[in-house]
């Protein structure tokens, strides 16, 4: 049976579209910085000789471990970052009260 | 098959069974059989995606692929960990929020299109079923390691084939999602257990990471192979440096420059398109909730992948110096080292565990191949049952109906993968077994990454896209990774056939290309406004979030109740 608590939830197409436009931004930015990362690695192994052939404590280089542990950690910090920083814009751009009239907005994608 | 294998077997199955039993669908809705009622935990999503998502190639392969190439193995543990940061930055939370039953319902809807519908289910099928031939030719080949014997009239191979895939669809058939839910958190757990199991007991053996590597660096790579004279140890060409030697900690032993970044790209961009696990992220309570489940999963596939990574270099290292000590090696190696990479772990496992350590570690091969399956066949029972039956064959399906569709293409699917993985048989295992298990999943990621992900990806960021554009885009992506597949399997000469059999570099940008062409010169659905709020809104989620508090408050007097009643019978027990 669906419960209705009387309580009128929804968004008006304005604070969407803000929001919207909020969330690429995040999501643009860290997944050029994820990019870098992620396809730097292979990159600096082909381009810098230390990279290869230096050696850390014990005798693995840099870029070993970068693709062996490194890389993963880093997955790990800019996917937390991402998704706190996308849930606290949503959170504060979204569910605000209404005055029960929506107010204009442009369109992404809009071709008029 | 020895009493330690045959036990680890019979528990194992024994706890899926119990789990599936316990958690089968109450109702029978088909929001309760495919989406497990939608009211699935953060963490034990984020266990089932892992169940989902590391196959036999996950477990064996990535270790076998760094055993065998060094650093270029590697990137096969970046790529498949790194698939889900664009999943959680582009497609979790807006793909729940939407919420439908698989991939072709959400682009079917959001396009307002049953053409868009059906290539998707032509796509999704496609990659299915790429996907589940190299499980259950991997569940053939663990059958074999692990028993060794077939039931009357069947050989080794073809009963895992058989067994492996009748039981899993059996389960999935019975336990829907929401079943199966908890048999792939399980499942996923055991896999950690006996990776993590043998990576203590090598770390505890006195093996140390680093210097191994540098000690296998030391001297040029050379694998099996065998000639005329049998089998001999041939050094690895390098691919990027053709006049030195390959080595092990350097990039070369396997790709060429492109080829490296092509790999990647590839595996990355696919796991977007993957349909059995996009489909997980439906079961998800709200749009927060998938994306939380995303960031789970991206510390899961961490830790599993550098453990992988780990037990390949000590594989490599470990095999050779214990040859002179366990006799039973002579068969399996060339001067210490294996002909048949993906053996990799099962030997360390019986190195530090003996028969038991094998039967820990083919158990979870055999897990992570079922536990693939049964996700595999999940997706194909929505696609079929949900966007074929129930939308084009029986609009006027009832809630059984539906629901006895999606268990019955379980059944033909399963078969569909049985007979094609006995017709693929190898003929023995010879290193010809791997390359067609990992050759096959990599074509499931390549088509998934070229025709699935650059259409989602744009129906869910850019409002223009349309039906048309969607529909190209998909055909576009698809034609072109197929062809390029198909060119890298002819002698295209070194270097460039290792980039055509990893297509997404070109497949999905001319994709996405197209998809944007074509969508600018046609009209979007009349109501992507209204789209939009779902897609990026939060008002259902906050909705869902109000009734979860409403719920567990109005539970709270009972419970408040139940404690008081608690504490008095504990007092009048202290008094009396």
């Amino acid at each position: 049976m669906e419960y209705d608590d009387g309580v009128d939830e929804h968004d008006t197409p304005a604070e969407v579209d803000a929001a919207f436009r909020t969330l690429r931004r995040v999501a643009i930015t860290h997944v050029v910085l994820f990019l870098v990362a992620v396809l730097g690695v292979p990159a600096l192994s082909l381009t810098l000789g230390w990279w290869s052939d230096g050696q850390l404590a014990g005798g693995m280089s840099p870029g070993f471990a970068m693709a062996a542990f490194g890389l993963y950690a880093f997955f790990l910090v800019i996917g937390l970052a991402a998704a706190s920083l996308s849930s606290a814009v949503e959170a504060r751009m979204l569910g605000g009260r209404h005055t029960g009239e929506d107010d204009g907005f442009p369109a992404d994608g809009d071709r008029s | 098959m020895t009493a330690a294998g045959a036990g680890t077997l019979a528990v194992l199955l024994a706890l899926v069974t119990l789990v599936t039993l316990v958690m089968r669908p109450r109702g029978s809705s088909t929001v309760d059989f495919y989406l497990a009622g939608q009211r699935v935990g953060v963490a034990s999503n984020a266990l089932a995606i892992c169940g989902d998502y590391f196959s036999a190639a996950s477990f064996l392969g990535v270790a076998a692929a760094v055993y065998v190439s060094g650093l270029d193995g590697v990137w096969y543990a970046v790529g498949f960990a790194a698939g889900f940061v664009p999943v959680l930055l582009f497609v979790a939370a807006p793909l729940r929020r939407f919420g439908e039953f698989s991939i072709p319902d959400f682009l079917g809807r959001r396009l307002a299109s049953e053409r868009v519908r059906l290539v998707a289910v032509g796509v999704v099928q496609i990659v299915i079923l790429s996907y589940l031939i190299p499980q259950a030719v991997g569940s053939g080949i663990t059958w074999q390691l692990l028993v060794g014997r077939g039931l009357p009239g069947l050989s080794a191979y073809a009963t895992g084939v058989v067994l492996s895939t009748a039981v899993v669809a059996g389960l999935v058939a019975f336990g829907g999602m929401r079943g199966t839910t908890w048999t792939q958190a399980i499942q996923f757990l055991l896999l950690l257990g006996a990776l993590v199991w043998l990576a203590l007991a090598v770390a505890g053996s006195g093996f140390h990471y680093s210097s191994a590597v540098a000690e296998l660096s030391a001297e040029p790579l050379a694998n099996p192979a065998q000639g005329d004279d049998g089998w001999y140890l041939r050094p690895e060409a390098n691919q990027i440096d053709p006049g030195t030697p390959a080595l092990f900690g350097q990039p070369g032993a396997a790709y060429g420059p492109l080829a490296q970044f092509a790999l990647i790209l590839t595996l990355v961009l696919g796991t977007a398109g993957l349909p059995h696990v996009m489909n997980r992220y439906f079961t998800s309570p709200t749009g927060t909730a998938a994306r939380m489940t995303t960031v789970w999963v991206i510390g899961l596939a961490g830790l599993f992948y550098a453990l992988a990574v780990m037990l390949g270099t000590a594989a490599r290292q470990q095999i050779a110096a214990a040859v002179d000590d366990h006799p039973w090696l002579d068969e399996l190696t060339v001067d210490g080292v294996l002909r048949v990479p993906e053996h990799a772990l099962p030997v360390l496992g019986r190195i530090y565990g003996g028969d038991s350590g094998l039967a820990v570690v083919a158990a979870g091969a055999l897990v992570a191949v079922m536990s693939t399956i049964a996700g595999l066949l999940l997706a194909a029972a929505a696609s079929w049952g949900h966007d074929v039956y129930e939308r084009h064959i029986n609009p006027r399906a009832s809630e059984s109906q539906a629901v006895w569709a999606g268990r019955v293409s379980t059944a033909f699917v399963a078969v569909a993968a049985g007979v094609l993985a006995i017709a693929m048989e190898p003929r023995e295992l010879t290193p010809a077994v791997p390359s067609i298990v990992a050759a096959m999943v990599t074509w499931a990621f390549a088509i998934a990454g070229s025709a699935l992900t650059p259409v989602f990806v744009l129906a869910i960021w850019w409002r223009g896209t349309t039906a048309a554009g969607a529909t190209a885009g998909m055909a576009v992506g698809g034609t072109v990774s197929v062809s390029m597949f198909v060119l890298g399997a002819l002698p295209v000469g070194p270097g460039l056939g290792e980039t055509l059999m990893t297509p997404t570099l070109v497949a999905a940008p001319l994709a996405a290309l197209v998809t944007w062409l074509v969508s600018r010169r046609t009209a979007p659905p009349d109501d992507v406004e209204r789209q939009w709020l779902v897609l990026h809104g939060t008002a259902a989620d906050r909705h869902a979030e109000r009734l979860a508090r409403l719920t567990l408050a109005s539970l709270e007097p009972t419970r408040r109740r139940s404690g008081r009643a608690a504490r008095r019978r504990e007092g009048r027990g202290a008094n009396g």
